[in-house]
């Protein structure tokens, strides 16, 4: 094998003189820009961690309430099935507060998602007006609505489904009406050309366009809405979040991972569910 | 030859489908336990109470709520280095191929369990150890980042190009050269864009720990809001949402430079 490397060819030659002449290229610039970000974001958890300006982040509480924590969590871990009965009929109703809000929220959304669309409304006053609104709506968690509706309305169901309302029109008009400026412009200037008015247009060839995004999307806010139906009832707006409430103020964490184990069954079946339809849509 | 019309496709199923859909609904509305006679004064109720925030917002406790915002923004802050610094590893090795199966199956699972639960009950869990202290709510945010990004980190990692990983295998790399080698340089951008997007989820969820009373914006809002005190309600709302549209610009926008690249300047022709 030493031949070819004493007697080479004069290509190679040639080319391993090169090489040898030749700097490497320049390594790229701006390498300290990952490091530059990675200083930046260090200085703000210093900063966030810091006891006076800070959350005061001390592992000295941890480990003083150990012990504590460590109780509360084999507590949990036996759950105390006989609480079960009592936890349904919340269950049911943050359930039906769900469906609920769901329903109406969608006979609110669908115009509006046409209405927010570039594609289906071509005026863009009206549209920035939606746009603007919803945004701001959405800007607002829904438990903080829902806190605010109690005081408005009463304790009850009506505060948490008008807040799950509020929070799911925001939600599924932005993600449907991103859907529909997605789409293929064509058959919506074919109808335009055919002489159809912009009702008759969205009517007739977005509508059926949108259809199958609508559904997906209403179906990922059934399940939002389930999920945060739960803890709406700590601010007393209805369901099974009213009982985490009252459990949670006697400490009866036994009794809490009932609830927290009826929660996860139901969210995953949920889950289930929806993922089988939405194979089912597409 | 008359043409004959292809029979009507079915929409049985359609209808089937959609009169469950109804039924369901129906039953809701019927059996939920709402005094529907209220509903009717309803509207005018609310665009009272809406006069009554925002005609004339009380800016005098601007100070306190800005402290406050803050407060939260911290949570959410260290909520997310947490949960990143424990999801990252933990997506790993619930990736394909880098843990053991049964590791794999059991972190995808524990993954699934945190996602299910909503923060503010992990808060409630927490606090027995940590007090009603923002790090509560810090640490309840980090557990509930663990749920999503783990998920999004070991399903990216799956989808990355299996050429650099066997190539950096067959230069010799060890498993963690193949990790900085041949995942990391594909996989970053979806990391970078999930973390900040996880720090938007976090800063709405930090505003809503606030109501059991861990602190910041949501508690301060609690409190107003059952002192009846509209104005300084009207007030902080305007607060959340000026800070939560300018944190989402701000994420937003560092998460389109990550994914889409650096603008371009000039192309030489």
């Amino acid at each position: 094998m030493t031949a070819p490397a004493s007697v080479p060819a004069p290509a190679a030659t040639a080319k391993a003189a090169a090489s040898a002449a030749a700097t490497p290229p320049p390594r790229p610039a701006g390498r300290w820009k990952p490091w530059l970000a990675f200083g930046v974001i260090a200085v703000i958890t210093a900063v966030t961690l810091s006891p006076q300006l800070g959350i005061a982040f001390s592992l000295d509480a941890i480990a003083r309430n150990w012990q504590n924590g460590a109780a509360k969590i084999v507590q949990l871990l036996q759950p105390d099935w006989s609480f079960f009965p009592r936890t349904i009929p919340p269950m049911l109703e943050t359930l039906e507060m769900a469906v609920i809000a769901t329903a109406v929220s969608t006979l609110i959304a669908l115009p509006l998602s046409l209405w927010a669309a570039r594609l289906t409304n071509p005026h863009w006053v009206g549209r920035g007006i939606v746009r603007v609104i919803l945004n701001i709506v959405r800007a607002v968690p829904e438990l903080l609505y829902a806190a605010i509706l109690v005081a408005m309305v009463g304790v009850g169901a009506l505060p948490g489904i008008l807040a799950l309302v509020l929070f799911n029109v925001g939600i599924i008009v932005k993600l449907v009406s991103e859907a529909i400026e997605s789409n293929d412009a064509g058959p919506l200037e074919a109808a335009r050309a055919a002489g159809g008015t912009q009702a008759q247009i969205n009517r007739a060839v977005a509508l059926p366009d949108v259809w199958p995004s609508f559904v997906n999307q209403v179906l990922y806010v059934l399940e939002l809405n389930v999920r945060s139906g739960t803890v709406l009832g700590l601010v007393g707006a209805g369901g099974i979040g009213l009982l985490i409430d009252a459990v949670r103020t006697y400490f009866r964490y036994d009794q809490l991972s009932v609830i927290i184990l009826e929660v996860l069954v139901v969210v995953i079946l949920l889950e289930l569910v929806s993922s089988a339809i939405r194979k089912r849509l597409v | 030859m008359s043409a004959v019309a292809p029979p009507r496709p079915s929409r049985t199923r359609g209808r089937v489908v959609a009169s469950i859909v109804v039924v369901v609904v129906v039953i809701a509305f019927w059996s939920v336990d709402i005094n529907w006679a209220r509903l009717g004064n309803l509207p005018a109720e609310i665009v009272r109470y809406l006069w009554l925030m925002f005609s004339a917002p009380d800016w005098s406790k601007l100070g306190e709520a800005l402290y406050q915002t803050w407060r939260s923004v911290e949570m959410a802050w260290v909520g997310t280095v947490f949960g990143i610094i424990v999801a990252t590893p933990l997506s790993f090795l619930a990736a394909k191929g880098f843990g053991p199966p049964p590791v794999q199956a059991a972190l995808r699972g524990v993954f699934a369990v945190i996602r299910a639960v909503p923060e503010i009950i992990i808060a409630i869990i927490i606090l027995s150890v940590t007090g009603l202290t923002p790090l509560t709510g810090a640490l309840a945010l980090a557990v509930g980042g663990i749920g999503t990004l783990g998920k999004w980190g070991f399903e990216s990692i799956d989808g990355v190009p299996r050429g650099p990983i066997e190539a950096v295998r067959a230069a010799g790399g060890s498993t963690s050269q193949v990790l900085r080698w041949g995942v990391w340089p594909s996989a970053s951008p979806e990391f970078l864009s999930f973390w900040l997007y996880r720090f938007e989820i976090n800063v709405r969820a930090s505003a809503v720990l606030g109501l059991i009373g861990v602190g910041g914006i949501g508690d301060m809002l609690t409190s107003y809001t059952q002192y009846r005190q509209w104005g300084v309600v009207g007030m902080l709302l305007i607060v959340v949402v000026i800070v939560t549209i300018a944190l989402d610009a701000i994420s937003g926008a560092i998460r389109r430079r990550i994914t889409e690249g650096a603008p371009v300047h000039d192309l030489e022709r």
